[in-house]
């Protein structure tokens, strides 16, 4: 009985988003305020009723009861409880429930905070969510629900979480990406609204901008914690494989990257507005077009996903509603849109716009690298595969100009600039870059290889760049310290992003170049030596899960004779699904990790070990929450804060 | 070109990349890889896995149905098969192993302890169910690289003369035999 009132509360949702999408729509259309002003109780209504339906998901997996499909196949009785709680959103039907409770949630939000917004825009962009919530409800309910039945024969044990998905990353990442995805619905709405408004004035940007921003921390924080998990977790030493579902999340990332830097533009110059409401559009949609490719299963990846071509025809077809209908609208309107703002070549606004440029070209790579041998397929061209070489070589020479261009873009000043003086300072701060990244590889590298130094200066050329910003626009004012104070959140979170990208780069450059590997074959007792650490095997040991069994070997860390750590690498089987799971041991570190993965046994007591030293590779994931840090800080600047309270006295 | 003529290239490449995504949905990316189907099995001549002094070869296969497996106990996904067919067996399916090992490389001289192997297998099989009649040892993927394996798991289904009929890459589970071979045997039986 319980599962069917959590999937008749579905119902009920859907109803409710069904009149979201119809009368304030339709009210903005005709003018009729009665209409539009119940959109907001609408959004609010199917919220709960969503959010109820989630609960009773997390109740029947919690309770055991496996006469629910979806909980037979995704949880048993012996899984944890955190991970029974994961498991509803660790399987596709689960995953997409939870989709819906982030997009109701952020459309209730959305109702709740947009009381200041003229009521036509206000209940367009609450329509537009409200159909988008219609399209992944009936998806839901007809398709994919969570809640169908196996009866009247069931098992009595369930089939367990998929291993790889027992770690704490799994419990974060899926809810962040999609916190991520779906907050850029909010962005694509404010876009639709503002076409169909026909007002593609400076307050939509305004009004865009703080969602847009949570929205793409949200998803700078999913990618960072999804590549820290699959380093962890795969056992193989890597953390990104640009694999078709990875590059899912990476395309809207850059366009919304470009999205954030062009709303920008739009709200304080006026101008690039058709450009900025096209990468709305653009970045929800690659959210979409990313669903249909992890759930279709038309691209071969190496996540497994419920592959239905059913469940794909729905997508693309909702696909095809969504992004045809609004590219549609954009051309229509497009040629009505006018800028205002005028600027010259060394500007700000040209520094954004080549952004831009290098963003939008980086997702057209990924775009192309993913798309293309299914696209080649099917002009009957054959098989090609396109793989992580292609996509390095692109993005190694892409990011060149992109750095050079970062580490120069926050001192520009809009309209216009006077060039020589800023030349001559620019090339002053190249020169001590330059011999920044000397002091920091010559002495600690035998060989540094001329596109690693490369990179690396570039890392540190951007993080001058944005020092010498923050201290010049300090200085401007009558004391450092109030200077300092004066800058607003909005200032330092661009400042957090732009040094976080800088600790990317250096990290993929010096872990790419740097990182060493040892397979060796060990008995109880053996040393074997890495870089400056020694290994000893010390054997390996029986250990016992809740519901796996296996081996841990156990390494004594030695560096110069001087114990560093003691490392359990384990080897999982679990008990339901007889997977075997490699567990690495990490000893993580500023500046390097030790990471150990543990091998088949061989003959006689001795074993097979992967030992891998990796420098500098924590620094991507710090570099991936500073990012994401900048993104969640915007929203509480006090410009966007005043402009609330001005707004509900209003 | 003037603005609204622009305004329109988005909308006509996304229509465009629209017809592809339909194209690609109906056709398997899983099956593109395979060259073998309608080939007749390369003949050759290798060792059982469990018992070395005795020999396959092509021609012993035939005169009957059967599916080729691909695996070895190094795959996570082979392991999680093996129940399945397992169960294929009890139905009747004939079923033999190609033992596909992973980490011995005779180019570098790499030692192999062929009793090592024999336990881990037998330990597996007995723990996750035995699906095969008879396992080939592969040794230098010779057999393996002439049917175009790129990994495991990967299964072929032949007929009773040594012809390919079918090359699934990935696990054999309910869905993937309800779609692609039980239709096959079907035709097969008939």
């Amino acid at each position: 009985m319980i599962p069917e009132i959590g999937y008749f509360s579905l119902v009920l949702a859907m109803g409710l988003s069904l009149l979201l999408c119809i009368f304030p729509l339709w009210g903005a259309y005709t003018g009729n305020l009665r209409l539009m002003r119940a959109a907001p109780s609408l959004a609010v209504g199917q919220c709960l009723f969503v959010l109820f339906s989630f609960a009773i998901l997390i109740y029947v997996t919690l309770t055991d009861d496996f006469t629910v499909a979806y909980v037979a196949h995704h949880s048993s009785t012996t899984l944890p409880w955190y991970y029974k709680v994961t498991s509803t959103w660790g399987g596709h039907e689960g995953a997409i429930l939870l989709w819906l409770v982030m997009q109701s949630s952020w459309t209730a939000l959305v109702a709740l905070m947009s009381n200041s917004l003229p009521w036509v825009l206000r209940a367009r962009v609450l329509g537009v969510l409200g159909f988008l919530g219609v399209g992944f409800m009936l998806y839901t309910l007809w398709m994919s629900s969570p809640f169908e039945r196996l009866l009247p024969y069931y098992p009595v044990e369930g089939r367990d979480l998929n291993p790889l998905l027992q770690d704490p990353g799994m419990i974060i990442h899926p809810p962040l990406l999609y916190m991520g995805y779906v907050g850029l619905s909010v962005s694509f709405a404010f876009a639709i609204a503002a076409l169909l408004t026909g007002k593609l004035d400076n307050t939509w940007a305004k009004w865009s901008r703080p969602w847009t921003m949570v929205a793409w921390g949200f998803l700078t924080l999913g990618i960072t914690i999804g590549s820290w998990w699959a380093y962890a977790e795969l056992g193989w030493g890597g953390w990104w494989f640009w694999d078709p579902v990875e590059n899912a999340s990476l395309m809207p990332w850059l366009v919304a990257t470009a999205l954030l830097h062009s709303l920008a533009v739009t709200e304080k110059r006026g101008v690039f507005k058709s450009w900025t409401v096209l990468l709305a559009i653009t970045a929800f949609s690659l959210c979409l077009l990313g669903t249909f490719i992890v759930r279709s299963g038309i691209i071969v990846s190496v996540h497994a996903f419920a592959t239905d071509p059913d469940r794909g025809l729905y997508i693309l077809s909702f696909l095809g509603v969504v992004v045809g209908g609004s590219l549609a609208l954009y051309a229509m309107r497009v040629s009505e849109v006018y800028s205002e703002g005028r600027y010259r070549f060394a500007s700000r606004e040209v520094t954004l716009w080549a952004n831009n440029i290098f963003l939008v070209v980086a997702t057209l790579i990924v775009l192309l690298g993913t798309l293309l041998p299914m696209i080649h397929k099917e002009l009957g061209l054959g098989t090609i595969s396109i793989g992580v070489p292609f996509f390095n070589q692109m993005f190694s020479i892409l990011v060149v100009p992109f750095a050079l261009l970062l580490g120069i873009a926050p001192m520009m000043r809009w309209k216009q600039n006077q060039l020589p003086p800023m030349v001559k300072k620019w090339g002053g701060m190249l020169v001590l870059a330059l011999a920044l990244t000397a002091l920091w590889l010559l002495p600690n590298y035998e060989y540094v290889a001329p596109m690693t130094f490369i990179a690396t200066a570039l890392a540190v050329w951007i993080t001058l760049g944005t020092l010498l910003d923050v201290f010049e626009k300090a200085s401007a004012q009558d004391s450092f310290a109030h200077g300092l104070k004066r800058l607003g959140l909005s200032y330092w979170a661009m400042v957090l992003g732009h040094i976080g990208i800088a600790f990317v780069i250096a990290s993929v450059t010096l872990t790419s170049a740097y990182s060493v590997e040892r397979s060796v074959s060990m008995k109880p007792g053996d040393v074997a030596q890495l870089n400056e650490y020694s290994y000893r095997f010390d054997g390996v040991k029986e250990i016992r899960g809740p519901n796996y069994s296996g081996h841990a070997g156990v390494v004594t860390v030695l560096k110069d004779d001087k114990f560093i750590v003691e490392l359990y690498a384990e080897k999982r089987l679990y008990d339901i699904g007889m997977q075997f799971m490699t567990e690495a041991a990490i000893d993580d570190g500023f500046f390097r990790d030790l990471y150990l993965a543990l091998g088949e046994q061989l003959s006689e007591g001795a074993w097979s070990l992967r030992i891998y030293h990796k420098p500098y590779v924590r620094w991507m994931w710090l570099g991936g929450i500073l990012i994401s840090l900048a993104g969640f800080m915007v929203v509480a600047d006090k410009r966007y804060r005043r402009r609330k309270v001005k707004g509900a006295v209003a | 070109m003037n603005k609204k003529l622009l305004g329109f290239i988005p909308f006509l490449i996304f229509i465009f990349l629209c017809v592809f995504l339909y194209q690609g949905l109906f056709g398997n990316p899983r099956e593109l890889q395979t060259g073998r189907i309608g080939q007749t099995m390369p003949s050759f001549v290798l060792p059982d896995l469990m018992d070395g002094s005795k020999q396959w070869r092509d021609t012993d296969l035939k005169g009957d149905v059967y599916l080729l497996n691909v695996w070895g106990t190094w795959c996570p996904t082979c392991i999680a098969e093996l129940g399945y067919l397992t169960e294929l067996r009890e139905r009747g399916v004939r079923i033999i192993g190609l033992y596909y090992e992973q980490a011995y490389d005779p180019d570098f001289g790499d030692e192999f302890d062929i009793n090592a192997l024999r336990n881990e297998v037998q330990n597996m099989l007995d723990r996750a169910g035995n699906p095969y009649q008879f396992n080939i040892l592969d040794l230098d993927r010779t057999l393996a690289l002439d049917l175009g394996v790129s990994g495991a798991p990967e299964t072929f289904l032949v007929d009773a003369n040594g012809t390919i009929l079918l090359h699934h890459t990935g696990d054999i589970n309910p869905r993937v035999w309800r779609a692609k071979f039980a239709p096959v045997m079907q035709e097969l039986s008939e």
